[in-house]
């Protein structure tokens, strides 16, 4: 005993040293890159539950790095991303991206796709002053007055719009029910979308909201069969929610047709829950069919990832393409020059849809409805909301 | 790290060691505490930096209540993420949506949880052990799913954006400053408590409960004051936290961050804040400094699991344990103190009734009379003794007389006064000491303080005296059974005998007026029962009355002038000691058991050890 | 009513899986005092390994599951010899401590190897489940509960009628006694972590295709567990299984007529109201005087 715990102490000290000494290495070693590449900061989730789709924003991102690279670069250099993990946790994201923001050669970051990480992250994005390019669809985001915030995905008010529009328009439904998850996205979908049917004179027989992680969907499901409503409108957080509440919606008979948010078309739900998502719709801010550079994008993620494309990649890729776009546009890396090189970015065509950056930093302004046949993502129409 | 003042931060708050005398310590302690401040206001940070200091600092204020919670009393709290949460929620809730200025929020949130503390505790510490973990992750959990769905009051998943912090304080580093101040008092004062009145009985409950009650602590009191205290210093890093990310969320203090508190205290060493802030400073820069492992994900916190389990292994007291252990090393033996003064033990002579008197007291087990309507009177002075064979209930009567069993029927008075249904905390205040057969003393502490516990019982003329009256009261009760020049030595050291002397000691030390001795001559040789013998009526001549119970009938009948002798649970003989032991009932009941009652003493072994009827 | 029904069969068949986890905690707990933290990590490691070889290398099911079941034999007697064993002189705080460290290793490390991914592990049946009357039955459900019928059975059976599980009963009471009766203590410590372990797992591949695989399920299943573990009692192994049954339908019917958001906490307020007012659990032993 008395060896072994010698031997523990000895090896627990040298890595103690070891990690000290480390971070300093790898410092010094990004600080001769420095002068070669423009680089910019990722936050992203690689553990806890958010690490599946954290791999799907880095593959879009790296992919976007490649051509940005292959044209050119940036100012005549190299493009170069750095990651943070964020633990999938909110303090995770704020000590993740306090450390990419202290590294002062940064020009600019992508945030994180869940709202909850951004609020978190907000004062120090803020602290920071520069552009941060950000997947959260939580709409109170761009209005809080943080003008260092960029959305590249369609907002909730934008998602709930056209499942209203849709549901109540393209199938006649007006007997509603709103099933989402109580987290942040969930409560700011569910309360746009009560909000979008109250207007287009729909009513709603059902609002339910669920935690996150939950392993039965019994009560609600009979809930919804009680209820009468003849659409189901859905705001799901995670994919295994979705499928377990997919599967036991069929077993127990419903069979309304069913819109929901665009987790109901993303890769993992579609493995996850198979048959039970057939014949649902879906809004989507990326549709493969629903444009020549979505279709595009699609054709080279297949290539360098063989899996298919989603929106989990799709908004990472746009946001570096059009990072790259603004620095080039502003010829320097000052963050005020690039922020407002952003904000007049107009008709770019990209993978999630066509850009044009309004003055609280929202890119896009639709989404695309698909339909799920048989597991294969049917583009079926566009609504946007963009008046030039 | 590159930056300076981490560890500085780290090391300056526990690194002083205990003043005994002048307080050269804690000056040394608050001037390198000032200095850390000082870096931590001047040096200038990154915000990376900051963000992992302020998070370090407030964190270890609350693994700092889980010392005085776990480490102090030996209570497990897996909530204490919860209680972070409440002060962190008082701050941010109270200044954000209420525009209530910050200190007024912080002592909010302050009450609250040391609101939330003391009734988790008042409603759950009479169980204890496992029970008490999962109350505790109930709690964790309710309070968790209540700020996430609990959309209007607690802003729900979205968390509380834009908190302020208090004017003066608005720059992070001052800020940083004010949480290293805070740090550092809180510190200071829980290094200090395990030598007060409280935190000895804390440490007495944790070591052994029942030896606790008995001294005249209210174990349970104690128990809720220190999960109190717990709750309260989670609070307070709760609330500055609130103020120093500016922004909270449910899943900050979720049942995950409980266990990282929980881990950081052990990990560090829970019987001392430094192992505290050890525990927390390395907790939150490990999984940093691994973050380079980052390429495969999972990696660094299977790693981070890893060093948890093996630290647990080979660093069972944790790393301030350990380093503390080299330090006793090295540290120099204490001067010998002043020669303790003679042992006084003042009788209250006015009163010539008799000390203790039983009326018709019993004790059932389920259908099992242990003891069976037995009455007999204590006098004033001398020894009386309470004999008979295996089984006989004598371990049962003295476990009710000093209230860790409460009686099915009867009556128990000591002076005059009817102490039938008090706990034996309160009994010891009336003045009833005890020693049990199986010695309990207080196995972390030295002699010294096992006995200085009895000196300060409620009720004393000592109790709540300043440290050196305890002291040198102490040491003359030590004195008293010979063991004043080793009165520094952990009680682990002294031999089986010894160790019966002191919990003799510590009994004699509260100035009982009966002193209940269980079979004190147990397991102890002939030499050493012929000292006991001295000291029983060395005892005795100071006037203190004993009752006394043995299965020696040599030491009983030249010690007891008074003898009670019970069989079966039932009194069968009460006399004076020459007359009972000639009465043929007596002596049929130890010499003919065998022949007049068959099996009589396996007729139930379970009462050989009373306390253990299960 | 067809209401109440469905309600109370997808409860129970929760309420199962519940079960058979407060199982694998209960006999850890009975032979060594502590509470294994890592429990639900055994069900999301027997998951993953069922994925590996069920689904990626796409071996018959049967075998994978005899695998499955072996490794995490295995698993258990390393988690005995590396988590359990150092400390089995010390209290049981540092061992907790232990096993929750084992729990992040166990998550964090099957993430390394394995990738984030949620998942699907294919159910042992072809069709989803039966309609009787207005009642769906998941075929699925009908199989974890009528396993855990049956573990529980030889559960009983074997520790009331072999020579075998008499002596990991009488070492559960009273090691001190047990050593001295000849009864290898150590060895039987060892037979529970493993025994432990293969419950776990069971739990593990039979919920799998219901809440498919995820390096989180093991926790989520665990915490409530641990709750049916209270509520029937730490002592007692028909505690176990009947305070996750009653977890399981209290949950169900607390989301289907109260709260849904809310389901989470009546496991934990039904806890706190047994702690209080009936500590020994449902069926469980009085507390005895410890000290």
């Amino acid at each position: 005993m008395r060896t072994t715990r010698r031997v523990f102490l000895g090896g627990a000290a040298s890595a103690v040293i070891g990690g000290m000494a480390g971070p300093g290495v790898i410092r010094s070693a990004c600080a001769q890159g420095a002068a070669s590449t423009v680089r910019i900061g990722m936050v992203l989730p690689v553990t806890g539950p958010g690490a599946d789709a954290g791999r799907f924003a880095l593959n879009g991102a790296k992919l976007a790095l490649e051509q940005v690279n292959k044209a050119g670069g940036v100012l005549g250099k190299p493009l170069e991303i750095v990651t943070e993990d964020d633990l999938t946790t909110n303090p995770g994201a704020v000590l993740a991206f306090s450390k990419l923001a202290s590294q002062s050669d940064l020009v600019g970051f992508l945030g994180s796709i869940r709202s909850t990480q951004n609020h978190a992250m907000a004062p120090d994005i803020l602290k920071t002053g520069k552009p941060v390019c950000f997947g959260g669809t939580d709409p109170v985001l761009t209005q809080m007055g943080n003008p260092w915030l960029f959305r590249f995905r369609p907002n909730d008010s934008y998602s709930a719009r056209v499942i209203a529009d849709f549901g109540v328009t393209t199938l006649a439904k007006k007997k509603w029910a709103i099933i989402h998850s109580t987290d942040a996205f969930g409560t700011s979908g569910a309360k746009a979308l009560t909000e979008a049917l109250g207007k287009a004179g729909a009513t709603i027989a059902l609002d339910q909201g669920y935690t996150n992680q939950s392993q039965d969907f019994t009560p609600v499901v009979l809930a919804i069969r009680q209820s009468g409503a003849d659409v189901i409108g859905s705001y799901f957080t995670f994919e295994n929610d979705l499928g377990i509440f997919a599967r036991q919606l069929r077993q127990l008979g419903v069979t309304v047709p069913w819109v929901g948010s665009p987790s109901i078309v993303n890769v993992t739900a579609l493995k996850l829950a198979g048959p039970s998502l057939f014949g649902t719709y879906g809004v989507a801010d990326y549709a493969e069919e629903s444009s020549d550079a979505a279709r595009n994008f699609g054709k080279a993620y297949r290539a360098a990832t063989k899996i298919a494309p989603d929106n989990q990649s799709s908004w990472t890729f746009d946001a570096v393409t059009v990072l790259a776009l603004a620095i080039n546009k502003a010829g320097k890396t000052d963050p005020q020059a690039i922020r407002e090189a952003l904000l007049a970015v107009r008709g770019h065509e990209g993978a999630e849809g066509t850009y044009n950056f309004d003055k609280n930093g929202d890119g896009l302004h639709g989404y695309n409805v698909v339909k799920n046949d048989k597991g294969n993502i049917v583009f079926d129409k566009r609504i946007d909301f963009y008046q030039g | 790290m590159t930056g300076s003042p981490l560890p500085q931060a780290g090391v300056a708050a526990p690194a002083s060691p205990a003043p005994r005398r002048l307080p050269v310590g804690s000056l040394i302690y608050a001037a390198l505490s000032a200095c850390a401040v000082f870096v931590a206001v001047s040096t200038p940070l990154n915000g990376y930096l900051l963000n992992i200091l302020m998070q370090a600092a407030t964190y270890a204020i609350a693994v700092i209540g889980l010392t005085v919670v776990l480490g102090l009393c030996g209570q497990i709290n897996l909530a204490q993420a919860a209680f972070f949460g409440i002060g962190a929620y008082a701050v941010g809730l109270g200044t954000v949506d209420l525009g209530v200025n910050f200190w007024i929020c912080l002592a909010a949130g302050l009450a609250a949880a040391l609101v939330m503390g003391a009734f988790l505790g008042a409603s759950t510490l009479r169980l204890g052990g496992h029970y008490l973990a999962m109350v505790t992750i109930s709690f964790q959990q309710i309070l968790t799913l209540v700020l996430v769905n609990w959309i209007p009051v607690t802003h729900g998943p979205d968390g509380v954006p834009r908190i302020q912090r208090p004017a003066l304080f608005t720059d992070g580093q001052v800020y940083l400053g004010l949480c290293l101040a805070v740090l550092a008092v809180v510190a200071w004062v829980v290094w200090h408590m395990p030598r007060t009145r409280l935190g000895r009985a804390m440490r007495a409950v944790r070591d052994n409960e029942l030896a606790a009650g008995v001294t005249g602590i209210d174990v349970y009191r104690t128990k809720v004051t220190a999960f109190a205290i717990g709750a309260l210093l989670a609070g307070l890093g709760g609330g500055l936290f609130a103020g120093g990310f500016t922004y909270v969320s449910p899943d900050q203090f979720a049942f995950a961050e409980s266990i990282v508190f929980l881990t950081m205290a052990l990990l560090g060493g829970v019987g001392s804040p430094a192992g505290a802030v050890i525990g927390t400073g390395l907790l939150i820069l490990i999984p940093e400094w691994l973050r380079f492992l980052k390429e495969i994900p999972g990696l660094y916190l299977a790693i981070y699991g890893l060093a948890v389990i093996l630290i647990v292994v080979f660093m069972p007291e944790g790393i301030w344990g350990f380093l503390g252990d080299q330090v006793k090393r090295l540290r120099p033996r204490r001067p010998a103190p002043p020669r303790a003064g003679d042992l006084v033990l003042t009788q209250s002579a006015a009163s010539a009734g008799p000390v203790l008197e039983v009326e018709a007291l019993s004790k059932h087990f389920g259908g099992l009379k242990a003891v069976d309507e037995v009455s007999f009177t204590v006098t004033r002075g001398g020894i009386h003794a309470l004999i008979g064979p295996n089984g006989s209930g004598k371990t049962t009567t003295l476990n009710v007389l000093s209230g860790l069993y409460k009686p099915t029927a009867g009556r128990v008075r000591l002076d005059g006064r009817d102490i039938t249904h008090l706990p034996p905390h309160a009994r010891a205040a009336a003045g009833l000491g005890r020693t049990f057969q199986n010695i309990r003393l207080f196995r972390s502490m030295s002699a010294l303080e096992n006995v200085v516990i009895g000196a300060e019982r409620p009720g004393n003329e000592f109790a709540g005296a300043d440290r050196a009256t305890l002291q040198a009261r102490a040491r003359a009760a030590l004195a008293f059974v010979g063991l004043e020049a080793r009165a520094e030595e952990p009680v682990s050291a002294f031999s089986y005998g010894h160790q019966r002397l002191i919990e003799i000691a510590r009994a004699l030390a509260g100035n009982p007026s009966l002193l209940l001795l269980d079979e004190p001559a147990a397991g102890l040789n002939t030499s050493e029962k012929g000292a006991l013998t001295g000291l029983l009526r060395r005892v005795a001549a100071k006037g203190v009355t004993i009752l006394i119970i043995d299965h020696d009938m040599t030491l009983v009948s030249d010690v007891a002038n008074h003898i009670t002798v019970l069989n079966f649970g039932r009194r069968i003989a009460d006399g004076v000691t020459a007359t009972v032991l000639r009465e043929p009932a007596v002596i049929e009941a130890y010499l003919g058991q065998d022949s007049a009652e068959p099996g009589a003493g396996r007729r139930d072994p379970g009462l050989r050890t009373d306390l253990h009827p299960a | 009513m067809d209401l109440v029904l469905q309600l109370l069969f997808t409860g129970i068949g929760i309420g199962a899986v519940y079960a058979l986890v407060a199982l694998g905690f209960v006999l850890i707990f009975r032979a060594t005092n502590v509470v294994n933290f890592a429990q639900g990590e055994f069900s999301m490691v027997a998951a993953f390994l069922m994925v590996v070889f069920a689904v990626d290398l796409e071996w018959p099911y049967w075998l994978s599951f005899l695998i499955a079941i072996g490794g995490m034999a295995l698993l258990g007697a390393l988690f005995n010899l590396g988590v359990y064993y150092p400390l089995r002189h010390r209290t049981y705080l540092p061992v907790i401590i232990s096993t929750i460290g084992a729990s992040i290793f166990l998550a964090n490390s099957t993430l390394a190897l394995y990738g984030p991914q949620p998942q699907v592990l294919s159910p042992v049946f072809e069709t989803q489940g039966f309609l009787v009357g207005p009642v769906f039955l998941d075929s699925q459900y009908l199989l974890i509960i009528a396993v855990t019928a049956v573990l529980v059975a030889f559960q009983y059976w074997f520790f009331e009628h072999t020579l075998i599980g008499k002596k990991l009963q009488a070492t559960s009471q009273d090691k001190e006694m047990a050593a001295l009766l000849g009864i290898p203590v150590a060895g039987m410590i060892m037979l529970t972590f493993v025994y432990s372990a293969v419950l776990g797992g069971i739990a593990g591949i039979l919920v799998a295709p219901v809440l498919f695989v995820s390096i989180q399920m093991g926790a989520t299943i665990a915490l409530k567990a641990f709750a049916a573990t209270i509520i029937g009692g730490f002592g007692d192994v028909t505690g176990a299984i009947i305070g996750g049954l009653a977890l399981g339908i209290i949950e169900t019917f607390g989301a289907a007529y109260v709260s849904v958001p809310y389901k989470d906490a009546f496991a934990f307020i039904v806890l706190v109201a047994f702690l209080v007012l009936r500590p020994q659990g449902l069926f469980g032993e009085r507390i005895a005087e410890k000290a």
